[in-house]
């Protein structure tokens, strides 16, 4: 098998929650070697958020954070023990990249802020995600993605205008900032790669997912006008909405930007006439009569009669159904993964497919601490009494 | 930001695009690499996207002048073989070129890819498909909003009472661009160490399902498929609705106070809540009943989550989000307002952190100030916006450039 893009890649990650690890899963499954450190004292928060095993929390049963640590190895330390350093310290000399998301201050606190881990390592890279960002007034103010998401405008953007804003699913700043994260750590080892200059790279999730609204910030900087929240509405499209099927909440998405479009969903859905008059009238008539053709119908079905008609259509689906969706098996996105106390779960993989350089998600998430020995050892070249002593002192868990 | 030394300085790349192949150019620009738009003459037609922003001498669209700043375009038409050695020439010299579907059909890509690919074995050919690549769904119609849904985001959002909603702008297709441009990044890294270049695709469906964080998880672990929610819903696998969204005095903020996950960060913002409602007088008996954020937090049951959080409710509904927001800082109460794009524009912490930066256009007669400081590097700080380009602005710039290299072979 090809290696690889991060074969050889050694990364000491204290990333947490959710932005920061899916960032550093990119590096693991592409090769690199990722230590994972954790304060055993203080784990991984997100190890304590659902779905659990049996639907008992544990700290090794959170499936929230198994998906987001295939192929790396974990290492459990003291991190408020005042000898950290003894650990930390080769394992920085050992790495290309140093990676943390805490609240900012924590590396500084610990000895590991940038000016310091340089004096270890003069070429290391130096990533740091948090929401707000390291400087400024918020920079320490706590938060999570439904709050990073609020502050980047994606809750103004969601929801029925007649209603309160809408929480889109998850914690969506953690799912925007990732492929930023990654874009700059990239482009500062490419720069790195060809020159030897290492460096610290700096982002707020907040700043990275008002990205997407940045056309709507033009907008309304030049015309004055605020766009708005508009339930499944879209400016521009002929029709543009989230039908009711049969079955227990089976929804299809249909929409037609172009009078061909058009044509074909008035054909297909059977009531031509019905349709043009109440497109006269206006959307809420035309939802109407959609939804009214779409009820009795399968949405499965009606989704691929709509296609093949050239019509954009979906069903909305579940997550039951991305597990048996064509499309992702065909693309093998899954992959099986055994872990010692949660079996074999499906993990995602990535949303790229390198052509020569395969990614491939090597192992299942670590338990707390399942590879301090290991990498103490294999990677560090610590002797045994050496680690026996620093158990001795409380610095390995 | 600065004009001096940036991380991709050297690096070429070639555009074709529509909305997300223009994104993932964008993040390349600003990282300093050269990008090159080929555009039909006239114009791509994402320059017409909605919405449309008045500029000198007509209109042009606002996502497309954001996602093109720092560009240079180059005009060719790729229907004829006088375009294509247009093409051939640049790519020739590329190191990454990008492409989306809402731009070309698959035909026309692996037309263009094979020409690149032969040109120049080291080239990064980087493409965003709806699907990705390779099998029978290839050619399926998709959009925005019917890849919101496929990738099981949609369903999972709006309230109860009404069909699932939509996120109002192209998330999918956004962040299918800024994933691009690491897997190109990636890809080209490898190029530079291995002389290797390689096709990567990336799947819109597959960035979505990114967005999800748990959902294939706890069906698996749990066979539940989460209901979908708006202001109110069962989070992270939670058996119980929770408020997510809080009126307040004038607007909304998003909090999570009890239940549902959250760590240490949650219990001391509980602490500093009810020390605020105490200072007010409001020391309800149902506010300290339990350990809300302690054990048992994930099974607490609907009945006492809604009297603990009818208390909290009214509460905040006393308060404006200024003061929320400035007690929430000072406290570190894990709260934030739901912001307007106004509020975005006018928010402290960007201005502290020189977030926006000001786009001087002349040609366009656009002084505005942009999101364009997306990342902090100590030593290769990203580029100060420059404007988007005039479809050609650039074409005899690179017709001289490509007989230079002709002649120097």
């Amino acid at each position: 098998m090809s290696k690889g893009i991060f074969d050889g890649l050694k990364v000491c990650d204290f990333m947490w929650a959710a932005a920061g690890p899916i960032t550093t899963k990119q590096l693991s499954d592409n090769g690199a070697t990722v230590v994972k450190v954790e304060s055993f004292k203080h784990p991984d928060s997100i190890r304590l958020g659902g779905p659990f095993i049996d639907n008992k929390p544990g700290i090794n049963r959170s499936g929230f954070f198994a998906d987001f640590h295939s192929s790396k190895l974990g290492m459990a330390v003291d991190m408020s023990h005042e000898d950290r350093l003894d650990i930390i310290r080769p394992l920085v000399e050992w790495a290309d990249i140093v990676a943390d998301s805490f609240r900012p201050g924590t590396m500084q606190k610990w000895g590991l802020g940038y000016e310091d881990l340089k004096k270890i390592n003069p070429r290391i890279i130096v990533l740091s995600s948090s929401l707000h960002g390291a400087t400024g007034p918020w920079s320490r103010h706590p938060g999570y993605g439904a709050q990073g998401a609020a502050l980047a405008g994606i809750q103004h953007m969601t929801g029925w205008s007649d209603r309160p804003p809408a929480t889109p699913k998850g914690a969506y700043s953690d799912s925007v900032s990732p492929r930023y994260s990654l874009t700059a750590l990239m482009a500062a080892l490419i720069h790195r790669e060809r020159t030897g200059e290492g460096q610290f790279v700096e982002l707020a999730q907040i700043e990275a997912t008002v990205q997407l609204v940045a056309p709507q910030l033009l907008d309304l900087q030049v015309t004055g006008h605020e766009a708005q929240r508009s339930g499944n509405r879209k400016d521009g499209a002929i029709q543009h909405g989230v039908y009711r099927c049969t079955g227990d909440e089976r929804w299809i998405v249909i929409e037609c930007e172009t009078e061909i479009q058009w044509r074909a969903l008035r054909e297909t859905l059977g009531a031509p006439e019905r349709l043009d008059t109440a497109r006269t009238i206006g959307p809420d008539s035309l939802d109407e009569a959609i939804a009214a053709l779409t009820a009795p119908q399968d949405a499965f079905e009606l989704s691929e009669r709509l296609r093949a008609a050239g019509v954009p259509a979906a069903v909305a689906y579940k997550g039951s159904d991305l597990l048996e969706d064509p499309i992702l098996e065909a693309r093998d996105h899954f992959w099986p993964l055994h872990h010692e106390e949660m079996g074999t779960l499906k993990y995602n993989g990535p949303a790229y497919r390198f052509e020569k350089t395969p990614t491939v998600l090597r192992s299942a998430s670590p338990r707390l601490g399942e590879h301090t020995e290991h990498v103490m050892t294999d990677l560090l070249g610590f002797s045994e009494a050496d680690i026996a002593g620093f158990r001795d002192r409380g610095l390995l868990g | 930001m600065s004009d001096g030394k940036v991380a991709l300085s050297g690096v070429r790349v070639i555009e074709i695009s529509a909305l997300s192949g223009a994104v993932c150019g964008r993040a390349l620009a600003d990282l300093g690499a050269e990008v090159i738009k080929l555009e039909p003459e006239g114009g791509e037609p994402a320059r017409r996207d909605l919405p449309l922003i008045p500029i000198e001498g007509g209109e042009e669209s606002a996502s497309w002048i954001v996602f093109n700043l720092g560009k240079s375009s180059v005009t060719a038409d790729l229907a004829t073989d006088a375009g294509l050695a247009v093409f051939e020439a640049l790519a020739r010299t590329a190191d990454i070129v990008v492409t989306d579907f809402q731009r070309m059909s698959l035909e026309e890509m692996d037309r263009l890819a094979a020409i690149a690919r032969a040109a120049n074995p080291a080239v990064v050919w980087a493409e965003i498909l709806p699907f990705g690549r390779g099998h029978a769904y290839d050619h399926t119609p998709a959009t925005d909003t019917t890849l919101q849904a496929l990738g099981g985001h949609l369903y999972q959002n709006g309230d109860v009472d009404r069909p699932p909603v939509r996120i109002g702008v192209p998330v999918g297709l956004i962040q299918a661009g800024a994933e691009a441009s690491n897997a190109a990044l990636m890809a080209y890294y490898h190029a530079l160490r291995t002389g290797e270049g390689q096709r990567v695709d990336v799947s819109v469906q597959e960035c979505v399902i990114w967005t999800l964080l748990n959902t294939t998880m706890a069906w698996q672990i749990l066979q539940l498929n989460e209901l979908r929610g708006g202001a109110i819903r069962k989070e992270r696998a939670n058996q119980f609705f929770t408020r997510l969204v809080w009126p307040c005095k004038d607007g909304f903020v998003v909090f999570g106070p009890v239940g549902g996950g959250g760590g240490s960060a949650r219990i001391k913002s509980y602490d500093a809540l009810l020390k605020w409602m105490a200072e007010d007088g409001i020391t309800d008996d149902i506010l300290t009943s339990r350990d809300w954020n302690g054990d048992g937090q994930f099974f607490i049951s609907q009945e006492d989550y809604d009297t603990v959080t009818d208390v909290i409710k009214r509460f905040i509904e006393t308060k404006t989000l200024e003061e929320l927001t400035t007690r929430a800082v000072a406290e570190r109460i894990l709260l934030a307002p739901i912001n307007s794009l106004g509020d975005i524009l006018v928010n402290p912490q960007h201005a502290a952190r020189d977030y926006f930066q000001v786009l001087e256009d002349p040609l366009r007669k656009l002084s505005v100030k942009l999101p364009t400081n997306w990342a902090r590097m100590s030593e290769t700080p990203l580029r100060a916006p420059r404007p988007a380009p005039k479809a050609g602005a650039h074409t005899a710039t690179y017709a001289i450039n490509a007989q230079q290299t002709e002649s120097a072979k």
